[in-house]
This record gives structure tokens, C-alpha cells and sequence, in this order.
């Protein structure tokens, strides 16, 4: 879901874009984080937790809490919430810590 | 505040900790350890925590050794409800120079020959251990199996809880300010909290030894040294050893949750017992690493710190007694390794106060060896 009509704020969207997410296309707006692209996706849950493996989502949205960690073009831990979703990314799940091999 | 004691420590590190732990299983009673902030707050908190056979002098492989046998069953014999941490992923230690290289030869030679289980390998074979290791200006390495490194905060915690459980009495946020003596020797000890009668105190104080010293007129040879470390986010299990190189001055382990350690120091360092971190050492940190462990270059930095060395003229601790002052003892200058020779470094002192014969003897580690100019030079230390 995104919000397109807001009383205040004017929305200046980027052009479309697509990102690769769990082998499936996704549809993407370039100014968006990839967090913010997954949720109105309607992806839940980006990762895993390191010791009891529970889901994990967006949560802090800033940056700061590391529940959105994400596997992106490869690199473990990557803050998705915080970094901005490009044409062609390919992105996944992360379980646990992250590997760095 | 306790009145009087049998002993008397100065220093809640992990020296002080396993010195009043062996008095106490001695079955001293009376011993008691003054902290001047809380356990583990000097160096022992904020160092490497590796733990290696692979010395260049005699005396230091056999400390050594015998202390990572003790930090195999410590948990058990410490009866620790917790966890020490010991990993033995062994120390992977690379030789970038040709006088590094003929060094190891040597080195190893001695190692094989007091049962040390070591191998002086080739680039190829230490990149079967860490995969990643860029060997491109790598000579040699050498490795042994059983070097490893632990948590010292648990560690510390391990012995003291045993020396607290066999009677130690512990007194952090406590500082000593002076110590008493009639000349020749010890009568008492004065902290900003009150007085102890005793007429034996052990310097265990780490990088404030040379205060401790000043103390009593004792000009102890040591001074101390800034050394830098910082710790990354945690990652999936991907380092097996702690990889060393003393030329380009890193250390660098993955602690069993998944981060990475790693430090250096800085020789040209003021010792002014400075113990900020900078960001010199950020800088510098990242480029080694990188050079030499490229698979870690992406790594986000959670933290850094620093810590002291307490260093001598021939990087070997000095312990025991001093003939100036009766009753005084020396735990110190242990130039960068003292964590990993603790356990011996608490059986020894508490052997030698209690006039025992020695496990291993350590007369030769005598302040006074440098006024002899019979140093004992430890060629391998980062
Ligand atoms: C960055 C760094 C990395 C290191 N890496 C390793 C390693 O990988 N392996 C290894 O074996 N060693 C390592 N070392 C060295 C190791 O940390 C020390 O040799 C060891 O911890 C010394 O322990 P200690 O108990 O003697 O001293 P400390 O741990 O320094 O304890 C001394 C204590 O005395 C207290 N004190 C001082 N003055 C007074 C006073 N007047 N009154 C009351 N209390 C006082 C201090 O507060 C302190 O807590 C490293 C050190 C540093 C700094």
C-alpha cells in the first residue's frame, strides 16, 4: 500500500523501477528505501532473528534497530529500511547473522 | 572495611583474581583484593583475549602452555556456573618479512622441542585455514591448533566468584592511595575507604603498577603504552584462528557470537597513561585488515576502545619479590600478554608468598635482572 493522496505533503515519485525479491520481480519507485518498496509489496517479514530464528520486519525505520537487515546484491546486514532501492537489485531474506563468504 | 589481612592485593584484573584464588584454594585465609573501579575494568576487560604457545623465549612458551592447559577445564575446576568462552581455534601467525620467517624457524624449533604442537607452514597451506588471507607478500606462517582466545569478562568473573566462594574478600570502587612500611618492610596498606594491616601486598595494579611503586620508593622498570582495539557486527561462523602478523601489527579473532576483534599499538605512543581511543587507529586498523583480510573489508565497526600495556625492557613480566622491601611482590609488566599467563602467573605468586618451591622457576624474572643486563628478550610480541 502507498499513500498517494496526502492533505499536507505532496508526493514527487521517482520513475519506476524493478528489484529482484525471493526470485520474484517486485515494483519499485527510485527515492524509495527497499523496506518501504517491500511493505507496499505487502512483504512482511525481511529476516530471521540470530538466536531463535523468529520473523523479523520493519520496525525502527531509521536505522537504528537492525530488525530489517537484509542479504542485497549479496552483502549481508544491510539496513534496508535506510537504503535506497535501485533498478535490478537483487535482494533476500536473512537468517541469522549473515555470511560474509 | 576489613581491619587487617594475610595478603593483601592490589588490582582486580584477571592477575589479581587468579593470585587471590590460588592463595585462598592454599588455603590462606584473609586475602583481599582492592579495586579501584570494578573487576576486569583495567586491561583485562579491554584486551584481545588471545591465548598463544607460540613464544620465542623459553619461559613464556612454558607459562603459556601450562596456562592454556588450566583454561581447558577452568569452567569445571573454577565450578563456573557460566561460561568462559574458550575457543581453540589455534593462532595463525604470518611472516611478511624474511627476518620474520628465519624468526618462526627458530621459534618453532623451540616450541617442537618443549612438546608444543606447531607447524611452520607455506601461503598455500595457511590459506586451507582462512581461506581469505591475502598471502600475496606472506612468506610463511606458522600455526598451532591448540592457541585459541576467551571472554576475559567471564573469565575474570570465573575466578573471582571461586575466590569469593573460598573466602576472598573483594573491595572495588576502592582505590589504594598509599602503602605503609617501616623501611624494610611492609606494615599496611591505606585506601580512600580506610586502612588494612597486612605485611604482604602484591602489586597486581597493571598499567598503574609504576604508581603502586612509587608508592613504597621502589622505581619499577616498566612504563605503559596505549594499545587500540575496536569490535564489528557479528557474523556467521567464518575465522577459525586468530590471525597475528607482528610486522604489519594486527591481531584480529572472531569471538564465538560472531564478531570480530582486532587491534595494534603504537610504539611512538605518549605514556602518559592515556586510554581514549582515536582515529588514527580506525584508520589504520581498516587498511591493515583489509590488506590482509580482504573478506572482512565490509564489516560496520560497532565500537573501539583502548587499553594499557604494562611493558618491560624484555617484554617478559616481572613477578615476585623485590629484596628492597619484605613482603612486597611483584605481579607485573606483562608488555601486552598477561592475560593469557594468568592462571600461572595466581599458582606462582601464591607459591613463592607462601615460600613453596616454584612450578616453574621464575627467579630469572626478578625485577633486578635489568640492573644484572640478564634480559630474557621475547622477540615475538605485537
Ligand atoms: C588492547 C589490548 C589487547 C590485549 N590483548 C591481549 C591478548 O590477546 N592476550 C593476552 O594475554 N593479553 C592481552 N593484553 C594484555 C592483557 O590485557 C594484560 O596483560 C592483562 O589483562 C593484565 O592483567 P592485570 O590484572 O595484571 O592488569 P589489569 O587488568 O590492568 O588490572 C589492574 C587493575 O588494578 C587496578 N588498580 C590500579 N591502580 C590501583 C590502585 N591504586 N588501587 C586499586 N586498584 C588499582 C586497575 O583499576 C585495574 O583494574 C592486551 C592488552 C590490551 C590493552
Amino acid at each position: 500500500m502507498r499513500i498517494d493522496k496526502h492533505p499536507i505533503l505532496e508526493f514527487q515519485r521517482g520513475k519506476k523501477i524493478k528489484f529482484i525479491f525471493d526470485g520474484k520481480e517486485i515494483e519499485a519507485f527510485q527515492g524509495e528505501t527497499i523496506a518501504a518498496a517491500l511493505h507496499a509489496a505487502g512483504v512482511k517479514v525481511l529476516g530471521k532473528s540470530i538466536f531463535k530464528h523468529r520473523p523479523r520486519g520493519f520496525y525502527c525505520a531509521i536505522g537504528n534497530c537492525s530488525s530489517c537487515f537484509m542479504v542485497v546484491n549479496g552483502e549481508p546486514n544491510v539496513r534496508t529500511c535506510v537504503t535506497m532501492v535501485e533498478d535490478g537489485m537483487v535482494v533476500e531474506n536473512q537468517n541469522g547473522k549473515g555470511e560474509i563468504l | 572495611m576489613i581491619k587487617s589481612a594475610e595478603v593483601v592485593i592490589i588490582g582486580g584484573g584477571i592477575t589479581g583474581c587468579s593470585i587471590a584464588y590460588n592463595l585462598a584454594k592454599k588455603g590462606v585465609k584473609d586475602v583481599v583484593v582492592i579495586e579501584k573501579d570494578y573487576l576486569a575494568s583495567g586491561a583485562t576487560g579491554r584486551c584481545g583475549a588471545g591465548v598463544r604457545q607460540q613464544w620465542g623465549t623459553e619461559m613464556n612458551c612454558k607459562l603459556a602452555m601450562e596456562s592454556i592447559k588450566f583454561y581447558e577445564t577452568a569452567n569445571e575446576v573454577l565450578e563456573y556456573e557460566g561460561d568462559i568462552e574458550f575457543k581453540q581455534g589455534g593462532y595463525l601467525i604470518v611472516a611478511s618479512t624474511e627476518k620474520e620467517h628465519q624468526q618462526f624457524k627458530k621459534n618453532v624449533k623451540l616450541q617442537k622441542s618443549l612438546g608444543i604442537e606447531v607447524n611452520q607452514i607455506t601461503p598455500e597451506e595457511a590459506t586451507k585455514i582462512v581461506p581469505y588471507l591475502n598471502t600475496e607478500n606472506i612468506i610463511s606462517a606458522t600455526f598451532c591448533p591448540k592457541d585459541g582466545h576467551l571472554n576475559p569478562f567471564t573469565t575474570t568473573d570465573a575466578y573471582a566468584k571461586a575466590a569469593k566462594r573460598l573466602g576472598v574478600k573483594f573491595y572495588t570502587n576502592t582505590e589504594v592511595t598509599g602503602i605503609k612500611t617501616d623501611n624494610t618492610k611492609i606494615t599496611g596498606v591505606i585506601t580512600n575507604k580506610g586502612e588494612i594491616a597486612t605485611s604482604k601486598v602484591v602489586n597486581a595494579a597493571g598499567g598503574f603498577s609504576k604508581e603502586i611503586g612509587d608508592m613504597v620508593g621502589i622505581d619499577l622498570p616498566v612504563y605503559s603504552e596505549r594499545h587500540q582495539i575496536l569490535v564489528t557486527e557479528p557474523v556467521e561462523p567464518t575465522q577459525g584462528p586468530m590471525v597475528m602478523s607482528f610486522s604489519l601489527n594486527i591481531y584480529c579473532q572472531q569471538t564465538p557470537v560472531g564478531a570480530f576483534i582486532m587491534g595494534r599499538g603504537d610504539a611512538n605512543e605518549p605514556r602518559d597513561l592515556r586510554r581514549t581511543s582515536s582515529w588514527q587507529f580506525l584508520d589504520e586498523m581498516s587498511k591493515t585488515v583489509t590488506e590482509l583480510l580482504p573478506a572482512l573489508g565490509g564489516l560496520r565497526v560497532i565500537r573501539q576502545w583502548a587499553g594499557l600495556y604494562n611493558i618491560t625492557p624484555d617484554k617478559q613480566p616481572i613477578l615476585g619479590s623485590v629484596k628492597e622491601l619484605d613482603g612486597f611482590y611483584l605481579a607485573i609488566g606483562f608488555s601486552g600478554h598477561g592475560f593469557m599467563l594468568a592462571p600461572m602467573t595466581g599458582l606462582l605468586l601464591a607459591e613463592q608468598i607462601l615460600g613453596e618451591k616454584t612450578s616453574i622457576d621464575i627467579s630469572m624474572l626478578d625485577k633486578d635482572r635489568f640492573e644484572r643486563g640478564e634480559l630474557v628478550l621475547e622477540p615475538s610480541v605485537v
